[in-house]
């Protein structure tokens, strides 16, 4: 009799439990969830924000049985916040939004402009949300940027959201902005939030745009010299100040800006050949160390010392080229030494004078500088940076050209 | 008997339960928003200090082989001193243990069960504790051996992982928010350390009781490499814990972790390992608790106590209206609570009943000569 209660007791137990819990069940179960992939912030009328949501499709097999690229599903919604835009469209598409799986949180420049750390604050209270979910910002509407986003070597869009920014590593043309490091960067006392800077192909481009290009690598989304059916395109990241843009930096700003952070394995640059004068050499550089930093703060115009040390391939060949000897060699290095000197000064005092913001944390150097915390506060550090001034040091040692050492 | 004995590892898994539950919830933030960028500068000092603490406890109830705190205070203040003290411990654990419990049921169903009740969610830790605790005495304590290496290893492994992500700098100003505030103020930290509350009721439990000493001065050895890990790994990892309040840090930390595109959303693994070990607190401190009870009423078996305690426990976690009052609890009274009862009363009691020992051993040797 006390065996059969007991057995009563614990089957009621078991029932209350999957009633209890059913619902968590069920309002995550995959039946009723649409998956968002990309969330696109853009201004609308009347303070409202026009947020565009991207979903998850299932790929269709044709009858040979290869996979298709299925149509993106694209919706758009007026709102006064994120959650309302999201609560409308429960009830619009009949499914529970899941963020869970969103790669991509795109604003539009002219957005960021007023500032995104209310949006920022919402979706990193959100336990759906990712922290490794990318941030950029358009230079067109972000609506656009996601309507046009069409990977022409993926078949499945999420695919290529998850692995756009490993570019980076061995380009520098952009950075691995995440909503995570930005609201880190956000509320940090030595940083300030940087994002992808996002555009779209441009296919009627003036020729003043990019007639430096080849050169210089002064390129950036939305004028990028590139043809293609990619539709977007990610170059140049995007600096602000606390949640408000402040600048733009270029691709070549972009490598100095990954150095600094030791975000880069290795990059191609074009420095002017010191044996063939009029002509650039193509070398591919990979940072040695991690970049030693001091800087001083006995005064407000704090003096930033950078020691980068960098080894180098060169890639571009011509003929009458001979890589194996030192004296060409050390005279390649001088002028990549000198070419590196000037990108980086000029990266640096870009921060500091134009935009204003300390995006590479340097700030933390100083850090050791002061005995607590108060005395560092006092000491203003992201007005001080503004009167910051700069000196690098490179060491650069171009060893040899690839499978070719000499024509 | 000697099945309900326990072993000096279990002793000392047993100790450091407390500061793993407690690290899991808001305690890391805690200690690294009260003394900044010094945070680890302040817990190696007040790591030094709690082994110098345990040390004295240990020399202390030397002179009191095979009892605890309990007969200590019989000892001291005759039965009814005896009774507060052990009302005093009880009501400790219970609140202690309840509120905890409550909070990371809140966390939970924050994470994992927006659409339950969270009174089914502390239900089902009740049905695991009336469960365990029906087995032997020393059963949850080997369950817990098994268990707490694991979540020992999770934070080793969280350390690491994130590795790739930490901003050493971080550590600098060296002093924080100043030294008083590292090394006077930030004396209350070693409120993180009350797992050496067990050392007061081990000895009559203890296979080995002269192995007492090991037992504290690994536990809180242990202890406090746990909570440096801890604690680097959101002071490098994160500015925000200073300024923005997040509940279950480490948790937050877990999200982090990712090895290419494959190895991605290893906190679950995470949050089971952590429900584990949070089951294998609640039943221990409620065999500790139901013990001291059975000791004040001289009840012979525990049997009836089991689910009393159990739905105590359930009871005084329903206590706090919300979220708000139990984290609050948890930051603001907590770590008072423990430094009042487990350091400043249970020492007290140590260092009156070893005056009252010395005197009375005067006493007879007087009366000898």
């Amino acid at each position: 009799m006390n065996k059969l209660v007991r057995n009563i007791f614990i089957f009621i137990l078991i029932i209350v439990f999957i009633m209890a819990f059913s619902n968590s069940y069920l309002s995550l179960s995959i039946d009723n969830l649409a998956y968002i992939l990309a969330i696109g912030i853009d201004k609308a009328d009347e303070n409202n924000l026009l947020v565009t949501f991207q979903f998850s499709t299932t790929t269709q097999a044709n009858e040979a049985g290869t996979a298709e690229k299925a149509p993106a599903i694209i919706n758009s919604v007026k709102a006064s916040s994120i959650s309302s835009a999201i609560n409308l469209l429960n009830g619009y598409v009949g499914k529970q939004l899941n963020m869970s799986h969103c790669k991509i949180i795109i604003f539009s420049e002219e957005f960021a402009l007023d500032g995104i750390s209310e949006e920022v604050y919402t979706l990193i209270n959100d336990t759906q949300v990712r922290p490794s979910a990318n941030i950029v910002i358009s230079k067109c509407p972000a609506k656009d940027y996601i309507e046009n986003t069409s990977p022409e070597l993926e078949n499945l869009i999420s695919k290529y959201y998850e692995i756009f920014t490993n570019s980076s590593q061995y380009t520098g043309f952009t950075a691995d902005s995440t909503i995570g490091k930005f609201f880190n960067n956000l509320i940090c006392t030595t940083y300030q939030p940087t994002a992808i800077l996002g555009g779209l192909t441009s296919d009627n481009l003036s020729d003043e745009s990019n007639s430096d290009y080849n050169k210089n690598y002064n390129i950036k989304s939305n004028t990028a010299p590139i043809e293609g059916e990619n539709g977007s395109e990610n170059i140049g990241i995007a600096a602000f100040h606390r949640d408000k843009i402040v600048g733009e930096l270029d691709a070549l700003e972009s490598i100095a800006f990954l150095t600094l952070n030791n975000n880069i394995n290795r990059f191609l640059v074009s420095i002017p050949d010191p044996i063939n004068s009029g002509r650039n050499l193509d070398i591919y550089l990979s940072p040695k160390n991690s970049p030693s930093v001091k800087v001083d703060t006995s005064s407000s115009s704090p003096f930033i010392n950078v020691s980068l040390d960098f080894s180098g391939q060169i890639y571009s060949m011509s003929d009458n080229s001979e890589y194996l000897k030192p004296e060409v060699l050390d005279t390649i290095s001088e002028s990549c030494k000198q070419y590196l000197e000037t990108l980086f000064l000029n990266y640096l005092y870009k921060t500091s004078k134009e935009l204003k913001s300390d995006i590479n944390g340097l700030g933390k150097y100083a850090l050791k500088n002061f005995f607590n915390t108060q005395e560092f506060d006092s000491y203003n550090w992201h007005k001080n940076y503004q009167n910051a001034f700069f000196k690098v040091d490179i060491n650069s040692i171009v060893k040899s050209g690839m499978l070719i050492t000499d024509t | 008997m000697t099945n309900s004995k326990i072993g000096t590892v279990e002793a000392i898994m047993l100790i450091l339960t407390i500061i793993v539950t407690h690290t899991i919830l808001s305690l890391p933030r805690e200690m690294t928003v009260a003394a900044k960028s010094a945070a680890i500068l302040n817990l190696i000092f007040v790591s030094i200090i709690a082994i110098i603490i345990s040390y004295f406890i240990v020399k202390m109830l030397r002179n009191f082989a095979g009892q605890d705190i309990i007969d200590i205070s019989e000892f001291l203040g005759g039965k009814f001193f005896k009774n507060i003290i052990g009302i005093i411990f009880i009501l400790y654990f219970l609140v202690t243990s309840s509120i905890l419990l409550r909070n990371f049921a809140e966390s939970l169903k924050i994470i994992n069960y927006p659409m339950t009740n969270v009174i089914f969610i502390l239900s089902l830790f009740i049905v695991a504790l009336c469960c365990a605790n029906r087995l032997a005495f020393n059963a949850s304590l080997k369950t817990n051996l098994l268990v707490l290496p694991f979540v020992l290893a999770s934070m080793i492994f969280l350390f690491f992982a994130n590795m790739n992500k930490f901003m050493p700098e971080r550590i600098f100003p060296i002093f924080g928010d100043g030294l008083i505030n590292t090394f006077v103020l930030g004396l209350s930290n070693i409120s993180s350390f009350s797992g050496i509350v067990f050392l007061y009721f081990l000895p009559p439990f203890l296979k080995e009781p002269e192995k007492l000493k090991k037992i504290a001065l690994i536990s809180v050895g242990i202890s406090s490499i746990y909570l440096i890990l801890c604690v680097s790994t959101l002071l490098f990892m994160f500015s925000f814990f200073i300024t923005t309040n997040e509940i279950t840090p480490l948790y937050n930390a877990t999200r982090y972790i990712e090895f290419g595109n494959f190895f991605q959303r290893l906190e679950s693994i995470f949050l089971l390992v952590w429900i584990l070990a949070f089951a294998c607190y609640l039943s221990i401190i409620s065999k500790f608790s139901m013990s001291i009870f059975q000791k004040l009423t001289k009840i012979e078996t525990k049997k009836p106590l089991i689910d009393i305690f159990a739905f105590l426990i359930l009871g005084i976690s329903l206590i706090p209206k919300d979220y708000s009052i139990s984290s609050n609890f948890e930051t603001n009274i907590y770590p008072y609570l423990a430094l009042g009862i487990v350091f400043f009363l249970g020492i007290s009691i140590l260092v009156l009943a070893n005056l009252q020992k010395r005197k009375q051993n005067m006493g007879i040797k007087n009366s000898n000569n």
